[in-house]
């Protein structure tokens, strides 16, 4: 045998050896790569006592004993799941053992033993690497399909679900129609799911967050997602350190704002500096070295080995001195905002009165306005978003709509205002609503809203208020008056 | 010429039933030469813009247009019917509130010949009324004939804050036309002055009873402007609303719902007090009164006036009939929540931070990106916080309009769009108080603390300083003030 057919032998055998490593690695995910059916209520919040509803399908990834990985999105209002192996066939019931929205993860199960035959774990990988190319694995039209994602940046971002920044990877690609829990894979290993795609940039939620925070939770250790409550600026100008005293090299970020927790008096004031955060050095620009990808933001030490409640070290400089204060990671819950972003733990809450329709001001009552809701909703509403809650207020009441009845003529243009009191009572939660309302003054009841320019008060017959709330009722086709969940406080 | 978002114009007609004989030599054309400042850039001023709008020459030698039309202008040049000579004219008295202005000729002959036109009275919905100017689409005067569509009080989209009494018709619109008389029987009946856009059919004229409250105005040879009441005034129709004041459902009297904090409103009403009739006429439970056959808001009372002067109300509270003579005057409060005319705006340029007044013009310069946090206080500081935190308010509030860059701003994360706070812990109520902090510092950096989430950003005293000239210098700034 010559050379050359030595050289062409051993190419032959090569390529032979790359086909069959790839067809290998298709068919492990064949058996582990699943598909979700779910149907979910996804609510009308301008008419919050509909239910409608939709089905959508994502993947997930067997990862353990008869437990399937996969994003939480649309999994916190579903009515039914559904579980199919192989892209193709028989759909079997599944139900939810647990999802983390804040996480963005879920684990869902099926009761029936015939779905697990066949199937296996997928490895989530320890690290991911910073490579070129990754490979995305999903079932479209009953064929598993592999595809090459470019590599873009591993960041820090707020979670699709939540306000709790933490580690994502970015990839490029131009594969449309991502973002449903499909794998980023490398070398046979999970290296994450994606979570959300926008333009030609597919966001991933990376293997090491889901293995930590899955590990956590078989140990009974985990307690939800922590996050930095505080706001900083990158310590950027010389100036400004240099006037906060700092001896030394330019370093650290600058606490600017700290929120007022009942209850809880925090470590941290406003122009301390943060010099360190849990060990790691931080530098002006607000980052810090990660060791396993680099420089990241800083609030990725909120939750790269801490859960809520547990402490982290923070080696801050506050006037001209060095002082290390342990900081307790709140756990990310919608109800520390003014404005919930999401409301998952109940359908949306309402009350009914006479044709007022009072409901509480959510994100998703905002985003109601469609994907432009940044800029179409009314800015009023949006800007309590800037807004902490208080004991007093730890929600906000408006009257969002009125249905037309005679006894509410002459406000029935009424709409989208803050309810401040009813019958002299304040306002926080729709409970509260329900309370004032057992308790009219002089025959009346007398809703004022916040003070501004918009209208203030208005005052409805409080003897007929029951007899138009029933007439309401019948003539617009509403279940019933009203909606309530558990009490604000405590909410998640 | 164009209103801001709006146009005004007429359409010729072919056939014209109108003698117009000695009505169109008093009609003119004016040409303006304009200059508009840019309002984040506050030394700057957008290129010189040409356009052409109409006029009427009035008793006195003078001539009436659309506050629009002169507004920044550099140059005015007026024309008189088929004459090609341009004569230079000056402005003499302007009211951006009610959109009118008065031009003086600078050659008193270009008054030679024309007859000043004389005013008539609001015409009735339904009359027809002819519109004279010179739009758009040629040269020559052009005519339209409508008909009087409604009589309203509607948006002066000029100031853009103040809503005045409009009659609209049904003329075809082009612009040009702004400032042209409304005639009816050779009498003016209105100034020609804006229309909507996607509104077939729809242009709008200021009526009479306007043009002479600006007239009285100037009187005595300064302008006033339009009176407020500082009431907010919502429609009484709800029947349980009505007996818990003690009133019958017969369709009179609105109700106070709130009342501006400072205004001799406050002192002499009360909320829930019941407007009954307001300058001798009866107030609708809608908050309307019914003006020369016309359903009208009852706001048109209170700009009756002029600024100083009463309005009789009679009121109903505590289940009785009081009688209250109610002063009225113009509000100033909101200026700079309106369009800004005529004033360049103000600024104070500091180691290449440009600080100026926050206002709606400087505001809409940000774009429809008014989202983020720091846009965000900017908004809600211009146009909520008077309304719900009266006691919080700055009377001037000062952004940081944006940052010329230099090394000694190099490092400043804020780059503008920020609303100041305090600088070296003065609170900064108004432009003049940015110097003064900044001067009053004797050692160490400046701090300037912002609103929002912007946090702080400290300057080099010194430095700072020193680099302002040359910033001045690389920018081609005249001067780093215009107080």
């Amino acid at each position: 045998m010559n050379v050359l057919h030595r050289l062409l032998l051993s190419l032959a055998a090569g390529l032979a050896c790359m086909v069959s490593v790839e067809a290998a690695e298709s068919r492990s995910w064949e058996s582990s790569l699943v598909t979700l059916e779910v149907t979910l209520k996804e609510y009308d919040f301008f008419q919050p006592w509909t239910t409608p509803t939709r089905s959508i399908r994502k993947h997930g990834l067997v990862i353990g004993d008869r437990e399937v990985l996969t994003t939480a999105q649309n999994l916190p209002t579903e009515t039914l799941v559904r579980l199919q192996k192989g892209g193709r066939g028989k759909w079997y019931k599944a139900q939810v053992v647990w999802l983390d929205p804040h996480a963005d993860l879920a684990l869902v199960t099926s009761e029936d033993p015939t779905f697990w035959e066949g199937l296996k774990p997928a490895e989530l990988a320890e690290v991911v690497p910073s490579v070129p190319d990754f490979n995305l694995v999903r079932w479209r039209d009953g064929n598993l399909e592999s595809r090459r994602v470019e590599f873009s940046k591993f960041t820090v971002k707020d979670g699709t679900l939540s306000f709790a920044p933490r580690l994502t990877l970015e990839v490029n690609t131009e594969l449309t129609g991502l973002g449903w829990a499909e794998p980023v894979a490398l070398e046979g290993k999970v290296a994450g799911l994606t979570t959300s795609k926008l333009g030609s940039t597919c966001n991933v939620v990376p293997a090491p967050f889901i293995r930590r925070i899955l590990e956590a939770r078989r140990a009974g250790k985990y307690r939800g997602l922590g996050y930095f409550d505080f706001t900083w600026q990158p310590g950027e100008n010389p100036t400004s350190l240099k006037f906060l005293k700092l001896d030394g090299t330019e370093r650290g970020a600058i606490v600017i704002k700290v929120p007022q927790r009942p209850g809880v008096q925090s470590v941290l004031r406003p122009r301390d500096i943060l010099l360190e955060v849990d060990g790691f050095p931080i530098d002006v620009e607000g980052d810090y070295v990660d060791p396993d990808y680099g420089h990241l933001l800083l609030e990725n030490l909120s939750s790269r080995s801490k859960f809520a409640g547990e402490t982290v070290p923070l080696k801050i400089w506050r006037d001209g001195a060095e002082l290390t204060v342990n900081y307790t990671l709140p756990e990310a819950k919608y109800h520390d905002e003014l404005v919930p972003r999401e409301v998952f733990e109940h359908p949306p809450e309402y009350v009914v009165a006479g044709g007022l329709v009072f409901q509480q001001l959510e994100q998703p009552f905002l985003r109601g306005w469609g994907e432009d809701w940044r800029r179409r909703a009314p800015f009023r509403l949006q800007h309590y978003q800037n807004d902490q809650p208080t004991p007093e207020r730890p929600s906000l009441v408006m009257l969002s709509s009125v249905l037309p009845d005679p006894a509410n003529v002459g406000y029935q243009d009424v709409r989208l205002l803050i309810v401040d009191q009813i019958n002299d009572r304040k306002v926080g939660t729709l409970e509260d609503v329900v309370a004032a309302l057992k308790e009219p003054k002089d025959g009346v009841h007398r809703v004022q809203f916040m003070k501004g320019d918009t209208l203030q008060t208005i005052l409805m017959d409080a003897a007929s208020l029951e007899a138009a709330t029933q007439r309401v009722l019948q003539r617009y086709s509403l279940p019933a008056d009203k909606r309530l969940g558990p009490v604000a406080t405590g909410k998640s | 010429m164009f209103s801001k978002a709006l146009v005004v114009a007429v359409a010729c007609l072919a056939t014209l039933t109108l003698n117009a004989g000695s009505s169109e030599r008093s009609v003119v054309q004016i040409l303006t030469f304009s200059q508009a400042p840019i309002f984040d850039a506050p030394w700057r001023s957008e290129s010189v813009r040409r356009a052409g709008g109409s006029g009427f020459v009035i008793k006195g030698r003078r001539i009436m247009t659309n506050a629009h039309v002169i507004a920044w202008a550099k140059q005015i040049l007026v024309r008189r019917y088929q004459d090609p000579r341009p004569y230079q004219a000056r402005v003499a008295y302007v009211g951006h509130d009610c959109d009118l202005a008065i031009l003086e000729v600078e050659d008193p002959a270009f008054f030679d010949g024309i007859e000043p036109l004389d005013f008539g009275e609001l015409p009735t919905v339904r009359s027809t009324v002819v519109t004279c100017g010179y739009p758009a689409g040629g040269e020559q005067i052009s005519f339209t004939r409508g008909v009087v569509s409604r009589i309203e009080v509607q948006n002066y989209v000029h100031p853009g804050n103040r809503s005045l009494l409009a009659v609209q018709t049904d003329a075809a619109i082009n612009p040009g036309n702004s400032g042209g008389p409304v005639l009816q029987e050779d009498k003016v009946v209105g100034v020609a002055f804006q229309g909507v856009p996607g509104l077939e059919n729809a242009g709008f004229f200021i009526p009479p009873e306007v043009i002479h409250h600006f007239l009285n105005d100037v009187n005595d040879g300064k302008y006033d402007g339009f009176p407020q009441a500082g009431i907010s005034l919502v429609p009484l129709q709800n029947p349980a609303y009505r007996r818990y004041l003690g009133l019958a459902d017969e369709g009179v009297g609105a109700r106070v719902d709130g009342l501006r904090a400072g205004s001799t409103a406050e002192k002499l009403l009360k909320k829930d007090d019941v407007l009954l009739e307001a300058g001798g006429l009866p107030v609708g439970s809608d908050g309307t009164v019914l003006y020369q056959d016309n359903r009208v808001s009852s706001s048109i009372i209170f700009q009756a006036p002029q600024s100083g002067e009463s309005v009789k109300l009679k009121v109903w509270r505590d289940k009785q009939s009081v009688e209250i003579d109610l002063p009225v005057a113009f509000f100033e409060g909101d200026k700079l929540a309106g369009n800004q005319h005529d004033t360049p705006p103000r600024y104070f340029l500091h180691g290449g931070l440009v600080f100026t007044p926050l206002s709606a013009d400087y505001l809409r310069t940000l774009g429809r990106e008014r989202a983020d946090a720091s846009s965000s206080a900017l908004y809600y500081e211009l146009y909520y916080r008077r309304g719900e935190q009266p006691e919080k308010v700055r009377p001037e509030p000062v952004a940081l309009a944006t940052i010329l860059a230099h090394p000694v701003n190099a490092n400043l994360r804020v780059r503008g769009r920020a609303l100041v706070d305090k600088i070296n812990g003065v609170r900064i109520d108004r432009l003049e108080d940015v110097p003064r902090a900044l001067e009053q510092n004797p050692s160490g950096p400046h701090v300037i603390e912002f609103f929002g989430q912007s946090g702080f950003e400290c300057l080099d005293r010194e430095a700072s300083a020193a680099a302002t000239a040359q910033i001045l210098q690389t920018y081609g700034i005249s001067s780093d003030r215009r107080l």
